[in-house]
């Protein structure tokens, strides 16, 4: 196109006038400017926002904002924290960039083309809240309230969640923070002390520390890592049991490379050596356990010559890590991680971690595990109803008993896909998935796919466009964590020795949401409406929920202003052993359901021949692929290099730099690309490389491709027979070099 | 009427044209004024060509507001052309670029209302054009222009140009570039006060 004149000669002659006439009359109204008083604004400067609590990742910190003219420049820790304090790490300072990222999702959108390639129309919020509303009853008018399968995480999730659960009344409700992460370890710890463990070893105040596979340093929490680093300072003790040489692995007094997958095994062989030579806490066992003799029956045959061999490691080296947390007892702290659904034998990993604790007597003592005693704060959300097992997937009706019976809360993923890709025993034709990425975050990617395509309405929300938004029907946006109520966080100090202290506080927006986002409350309750329940709303909105639950602690969300945003209160001392606390070194009750009743080690799979085992972890400045398209994150770690043992390189030619992609053992290959690293620090029969890379969503316009997705390498899926979790680390890959795939033989 | 009045309506048209797509004005009397706009530059084919694809349609606001959002909002492959200035000169929303188009209104006598997007909004950078306009504020005009729009403009419509599937709003980015730029031997002159 090319305009005939210039704009001056346009502008200088009469056409302009006999054009612009018209032009007034289709124009509807302004756009928002208007003529406003000339105030004195007063310098410009930062001002100080409280009451932020960060969600880059879970942990959680405490935050400020320093806000100018209505912009978040930058956050930084709540000086007045006793947890975080005033230091935050990369990602919670990325949070600014997260806020103002260009592809975050800005209005309700529905998707007019095709499940998986959408095009995207953006509609009002009556619109879309009328058409999930509606499809949504549809399902349960036309197949029950179990015709809806819900994928929920983080805190704006669960008020919907328990919605769906509680009042809608379906039990098809799977989290990927319990089945795909730290579900086994909580149930694993119930089954033995009676509480999940949280990550509640008191680090600054231990001897020793053993850790199998955390990788502190590279997985990095704010809190935790300060209890680490004063642990390590004030002179602890570190085990590592890795196949890699990874941060934590670099500053251990012992690193243990271990064969992946025989953790247990070498544990076992840790116990049996401290039981046969008398150097376990006998007064903890007789006072706090039960079960010992079924106990030592079950492990005795683990030899420290057994496991070396299983686990590939020296029996002398497994003997040195017994001695050390022997010769330190009980101020050892057995760590009991939090991604712990590696290979599908993993309950009995935790177990056995959990009973290792156990006979050196590492509860409740300084430098062990420790639970601190936080502040009491209430919680509302929907009434809990009672909806009957019909419907509840993991209850085998034949024999009456739990398909999974140390599952976690929610249904074990596996039967819910299941079931709405056969429709057997029955259909379920709708999926709500708010604040999750099933695609990423859950192994079987195609699986995932056809649970999509078998539905007849997908809803998704979320913050960014992430690869499972692609195939929703309607996509909502919610409001970042920087922009909304809801979360309220309660502790004490971070150094358990120290002035005992409690905290709490709630999240507050620092600044207000942008567009046309809206809170999980109104969300729902929208849609409660629609579908029905309107009389079973509990709170109509996020600040009343906030408050009411502050309430419960004398607190409200205007006290919590007043006092910074963290209300600080006198704590209680943590340490001594309650009387009542036991530990469960056989339980009948696992025995009962068919399970070992004492921790037993499962045989993996081993690594075929031409394949190295496909290993993956938390990056430093990314919490998986929720931060993959933060610029400035991205900036400080673009891919992710596959870790490749430096002799299997050499005998194939491979170099540090060098590009590939990968194949698994089921053929499927990756995507993308990647650099590798070429290292000693790894096993030969292995290759790592970090967790939430290479997002397929071109609307991730930082993420997409950058780097390799793991979760699309980990298409076998090992089931943890005792919780129905997920086991990721059972798959194998070779590499691909200009088109040509290299055997990986060690 | 003046001049500067007629500009004026010129500018809230353009800003009208970037609107989410809406029946409520997007009607057959918007299209025939903008044709008859296009006529009068002698770009009558630009908007025969917009009318072909109008008339093809089953549904052309829907087509229209797809392709808003793939353009503007979000979309396949990516979000093409955000219509906010610190998208290209900050590289994030809301940046320094809004906070300096704000102050240009505020100096100015202008403000945002509560429910309007950020200052460095395409459609509430051409409206403020039309209040200095209506205003006969022609320094304010060509200040704001140099200084604010044209900066980040060119960028912006060179995304739209180069991806846009549907003609309008190819031919609206080059409407508004029209209006708006600068021309160096005969055209409009920045105020060199």
């Amino acid at each position: 196109m090319a305009f005939n004149l210039t704009r001056r000669k346009f502008l200088q002659t009469a056409s302009l006038a006999a054009a612009s006439v018209p032009l007034a009359k289709v124009v509807s109204a302004s756009t928002g400017i208007s003529r406003s008083a000339l105030e004195a604004k007063g310098t410009f400067g930062d001002k100080t926002v409280t009451g932020g609590i960060c969600e880059m990742c879970f942990w959680r910190c405490q935050l400020v904002g320093k806000v100018r003219d209505g912009r978040l420049m930058k956050l930084e820790g709540n000086p007045k924290s006793i947890d975080n304090g005033t230091a935050i790490c990369a990602r919670g300072n990325a949070g600014v960039q997260l806020l103002y990222d260009v592809d975050r999702l800005k209005y309700p959108m529905k998707n007019v083309g095709k499940r998986g390639e959408p095009k995207w129309k953006r509609i009002s919020w009556k619109e879309a809240l009328d058409e999930c509303g509606s499809k949504l009853k549809k399902t349960v008018d036309q197949y029950g309230a179990q015709g809806i399968c819900v994928f929920p995480h983080g805190s704006s999730a669960k008020y919907p969640m328990h919605y769906f659960e509680r009042a809608v009344g379906t039990h098809n409700v799977s989290e990927a923070s319990f089945f795909q992460c730290r579900g086994i370890r909580d149930t694993a710890y119930v089954a033995t002390i009676g509480k999940a463990p949280g990550e509640k070893i008191d680090m600054p105040n231990t001897k020793v520390l053993f850790f199998i596979g955390d990788h502190l340093g590279e997985n990095i929490h704010v809190s935790h890592i300060k209890q680490y680093i004063q642990g390590l300072q004030n002179g602890a003790k570190l085990i590592v049991a890795d196949p890699r040489f990874s941060a934590s692995a670099a500053k251990a007094d012992i690193w243990v490379q271990i064969k992946p997958g025989t953790d247990t095994a070498y544990m076992l062989a840790i116990m049996n050596y401290l039981v046969k030579n008398n150097k376990y806490d006998k007064a903890f066992v007789e006072d706090h356990t039960e079960g010992f003799d079924e106990f030592f029956a079950a492990i005795k045959e683990w030899t420290l010559e057994k496991a070396a061999k299983e686990c590939d490691i020296p029996a002398e080296q497994i003997k040195e890590v017994a001695e050390m947390l022997a010769a330190n007892a009980p101020h050892v702290g057995i760590h009991p991680g939090r991604h712990v659904s590696w290979h599908g034998n993993d309950f009995q990993r935790q177990r056995a971690l959990a009973c290792l604790t156990g006979i050196l007597g590492a509860y409740y003592v300084k430098g062990g595990w420790v639970p601190a005693k936080g502040p009491k704060v209430g919680g509302v959300s929907w009434a809990k109803e009672d909806h009957g097992q019909e419907f509840d997937l993991n209850q085998d009706h034949q024999k009456d008993e739990k398909i999974y019976p140390f599952k976690p809360p929610g249904t074990p993923t596996e039967l819910i896909r299941d079931c709405a890709i056969s429709g057997k025993p029955y259909p379920i034709k709708s999926c709500v998935v708010w604040g999750q990425n099933p695609l990423q975050t859950i192994p079987g990617q195609q699986k995932m796919k056809d649970l999509f395509n078998a539905m007849d309405f997908v809803m998704c929300v979320d913050v960014m466009p992430t690869d499972v938004t692609a195939w929703a029907d309607i996509l909502l946006p919610e409001p970042s964590y920087l922009e909304r109520f809801d979360f309220i966080k309660t502790g004490t100090q971070w150094d358990l020795s120290k002035e005992h202290q409690q905290y709490i506080s709630a999240r507050m927006p620092l600044v207000p949401p942008m567009f046309e986002r809206k809170d999980q409350i109104y969300i729902t309750n929208e849609i409660a409406k629609r579908m029905g329940h309107e009389a079973k709303i509990p709170v109509q909105t996020i600040e009343e929920l906030v408050d009411k639950s502050l309430a419960t602690a004398n607190l409200s969300i205007e006290k919590l202003k007043a006092e910074d945003g963290i209300h600080i209160q006198p704590g209680k001392d943590p340490y001594g052993v309650p009387e009542d606390f036991t530990v469960m070194l056989f339980n009948e009750e696992i025995e009962d359901t068919g399970h070992p009743g004492a921790p037993t080690y499962i045989a993996v799979p081993d690594t075929p021949e031409g394949y190295a085992r496909l290993l993956y972890g938390r990056a430093p400045v990314h919490t998986f692929n929720r931060s993959q398209n933060n610029v400035w994150l991205h900036n400080a770690m673009p891919d992710n290099p596959v870790w490749v043992n430096d002799k299997v390189a050499a005998k194939i030619g491979l170099v540090d730099g060098d590009t590939v992609g990968f194949v698994n053992s089921e053929g499927v290959e990756s995507r993308t690309t990647t650099t590798v690293k070429v290292t000693a620090g790894i096993r030969k029969d292995c290759v790592y490389m970090y967790h939430g890379y290479g997002s397929a969503n071109p609307l991730m316009t930082i993420g997409v491709g950058a780097g390799v997705d793991d979760q699309s390498l980990i298409t076998k899926l090992a089931i943890d027979p005792e919780t129905g979790c997920s086991g990721m680390r059972n798959n194998f890959v070779k590499l691909i070099k200009d088109g040509k795939v290299l055997d990986l033989s060690a | 009427m003046s001049p500067s009045e007629d500009i004026a309506r010129v500018y809230r048209f353009l800003s009208q044209c970037m609107q989410y797509p809406d029946t409520e004005w997007m009607n057959e009397e918007f299209f025939n004024v903008l044709y008859n706009l296009l006529g009068t530059l002698g770009a009558l084919e630009d908007g025969v060509t917009i009318k072909k694809e109008i008339d093809n349609s089953a549904d052309p606001i829907e087509d229209l507001q797809v392709e808003y959002t793939r353009l503007f909002i979000n979309g396949v492959p990516h979000v093409v052309a955000p219509p906010y200035g610190s998208v290209y000169m900050d590289k994030a929303l809301q940046g320094t670029f809004a906070g300096n188009t704000l102050a240009f209104y505020r100096e100015k006598g202008f403000g945002m209302e509560d429910d309007a997007d950020f200052p460095d909004h395409l459609i509430h950078e051409l409206e403020f054009l039309s209040l200095m306009a209506e205003e006969h504020d022609l320094a304010g005009e060509e200040e704001f222009l140099k200084k604010l729009f044209r900066p980040w403009y060119g960028l912006f419509q060179a995304r739209v140009t180069e991806e846009a599937h549907h003609p309008y709003y190819r031919v609206i980015v080059q409407l508004i570039d029209f209006f708006t730029k600068e021309e160096e031997k005969d055209g409009f002159q920045p105020n060199k006060a």
